[in-house]
């Protein structure tokens, strides 16, 4: 790869702008994966705590918690080792005045599901109108033994312990137990979850079992939200295919009498393809790095209201994404490097 | 001892209304340490035959043997393998890799042939033309006549049984075009090589061993 090494050093203004090119589209992505990330995360984080496989509903509900109600019966007559849930959104308020919509989300302390949920500080205790909640009530300045007052209700719950990655449906969720729930809600099952899938013939009539993958894109919202993402997202890895594309042909171009003569001279084309797949191998590397760097400087400094997540998988994906593109763009001038043929550009 | 032959070589462009004929029926022959001139007017197939020796092209009839063995029939990644190795080119321009200093293109070379020449070998050769103090310029620093002369000491660099020119002087002065030529003349006679430059500069032909002439394809030997 010593030519094209040679080269790109040479010509460092011509490569550092594809290269900056790169980057930028590289960081507007990682960017937008990290946002898209985020906000997927503020949805579904709790479920994903709860490790389930299967939640069942109400058949009229459309997969929407909220819009599940299941009766006595219906509940009585599924396996008993799943944990009912009971949902309730509103907006609590401490009594020093501070305010948060929150999803009351009220389960049996012996449930597989609160059994799992793990305490960053505080006791898992939900007996007696307490309450472990998210810890983002705990970042927006609420204290154990605080209280949260449920509005337009008496109800009082005390923080015994805060809990990480608690949001559903973009909101902090307050674990309480069914009794707490009941003078809000009268106590209604709105589903019933399971660590494992359920044999249909166990599904009561009036009733429909979901996988947690099926039931999380049925959260209001959340589809749309991710779609759009993943338009712009594709978007961006076909602009990075056309940049690459566009920059590498009129480069190639421009030195295709040299290309010719270089032929003639007995060097293969495989040589100068395999020249050009490394140059755009190092400048998309290069690119990413850059991007990535600045990208988690960019999560770190944003306020804590941007629900931005890069991690490692999405760095990885990203990254391999941009190069697999870059070595795409470069499909384009090969064919030129291959069609050159040496006997014209000496013949003229 | 290397040869160079053109066996009855034809060479045809096109079918039917369109067809024109660059070479018809070559016969040459050529042997190391003589320097051959072929000229010819604009036009008259000086560079076909030049590509063609160069297995940069295929005859449409007829041979081209190198020491004996025919390389007409080879396949395209053979011929690029032999130009590696047996052939030396130097154009009249683009000779030179744009971005490589004098020195990086004798490198390339060795790249190329994954071959580790010592520099004590570039520096005799670069000290034999001159050009020792050229090592750390680029192409685009160096006159018309230092490029030609480092264009032959890299053609010379692999050490090919023959070098194909074509048109080495258009780009230089009478007096640059003298020396060059000159250059090329030792080499053939003292490296051995079989050294083939194509011109329709009629100076040089006091100069070569042998003149060959080319017209509408035909091609004659003159006699000196």
């Amino acid at each position: 790869m010593f030519l094209a090494i040679k080269e790109m050093l040479h010509e460092k203004l011509r490569y550092s702008l594809i290269v900056a090119l790169i980057f930028l589209v590289s960081y507007l992505l990682i960017i937008l994966t990290g946002l898209a990330t985020g906000l997927a995360n503020l949805n579904k984080a709790a479920i994903n705590e709860w490790d389930a496989s299967s939640i069942v509903l109400n058949s009229d509900s459309e997969g929407r918690l909220q819009q599940s109600f299941l009766s006595q019966d219906e509940v009585a007559s599924l396996p008993n080792n799943g944990t009912r849930i009971s949902q309730y959104s509103t907006l609590v308020k401490s009594e020093n005045g501070l305010k948060e919509n929150a999803q009351l989300v009220a389960l049996d302390s012996k449930s597989f599901i609160f059994k799992k949920l793990k305490i960053t500080s505080g006791s898992k205790n939900i007996r007696n109108n307490a309450g472990v909640v998210s810890d983002k009530f705990k970042s927006d300045g609420f204290k154990i033994g605080d209280y949260l007052l449920v509005a337009n209700s008496s109800l009082r719950i005390k923080i015994t312990g805060f809990t990480p990655r608690a949001t559903l449906s973009a909101l902090p969720v307050v674990y309480i137990s069914p009794d707490t729930i009941q003078s809000l809600n009268k106590g209604v099952t709105n589903a019933v979850v399971f660590k494992n899938t359920l044999n249909n013939s166990k599904i009561p009539k009036g009733t429909n079992q979901l996988s947690i993958g099926s039931f999380i894109n049925k959260l209001p919202g959340y589809s749309a939200q991710q779609l759009t993402f993943n338009f712009m997202i594709g978007f961006l890895y076909i602009i990075i295919l056309i940049v690459i594309s566009i920059f590498l042909y009129i480069l190639t171009v421009q030195k295709l009498p040299n290309l010719g003569v270089l032929k003639a001279q007995g060097v293969s084309t495989q040589y100068l393809v395999l020249s050009t797949l490394f140059q755009s191998f190092i400048m998309s590397v290069i690119g990413v790095i850059i991007a990535i760097i600045l990208g988690e400087i960019t999560a770190i400094t944003l306020p804590s209201e941007v629900p931005i997540v890069i991690d490692k998988s999405n760095i990885i994906v990203t990254g391999i994404g941009i190069i697999i593109m870059s070595l795409l763009g470069a499909l384009i001038p090969i064919r030129q490097i291959a069609k050159v043929d040496p006997y014209k550009i000496i013949g003229g | 001892m290397s040869n160079l032959i053109f066996d009855s070589v034809t060479k045809i462009f096109g079918e039917g209304s369109s067809k024109y004929v660059a070479l018809e029926n070559i016969n040459f022959e050529a042997e190391s340490g003589q320097l051959i001139l072929v000229i010819g007017p604009s036009g008259s197939g000086k560079t076909t035959f030049l590509t063609i020796a160069g297995g940069l092209q295929t005859p449409t009839n007829g041979d081209v043997k190198i020491n004996d063995s025919t390389i007409n029939s080879l396949s395209k990644k053979q011929q690029t393998k032999l130009r590696l190795e047996k052939i030396g080119f130097v154009l009249q321009s683009y000779n030179l890799v744009p971005f490589l200093t004098v020195e990086e293109q004798f490198k390339f070379v060795d790249k190329l042939k994954n071959q580790n020449l010592t520099e004590q070998k570039m520096h005799e050769l670069l000290s034999d033309l001159g050009l020792l103090e050229l090592l750390k310029k680029y192409p685009n620093q160096l006159s018309g006549g230092q490029k030609q002369r480092v264009a032959i000491a890299r053609a010379l660099y692999t050490d090919p049984d023959y070098i194909l020119a074509d048109e080495p002087t258009a780009a230089l002065d009478t007096d640059r075009s003298m020396k060059v030529i000159e250059l090329l003349r030792d080499l053939a006679h003292k490296r051995n090589k079989i050294i083939i430059v194509v011109t329709h500069d009629l100076r040089l032909k006091d100069m070569a061993d042998k003149v060959y002439q080319i017209i509408d394809g035909k091609m004659t030997i003159l006699e000196k």
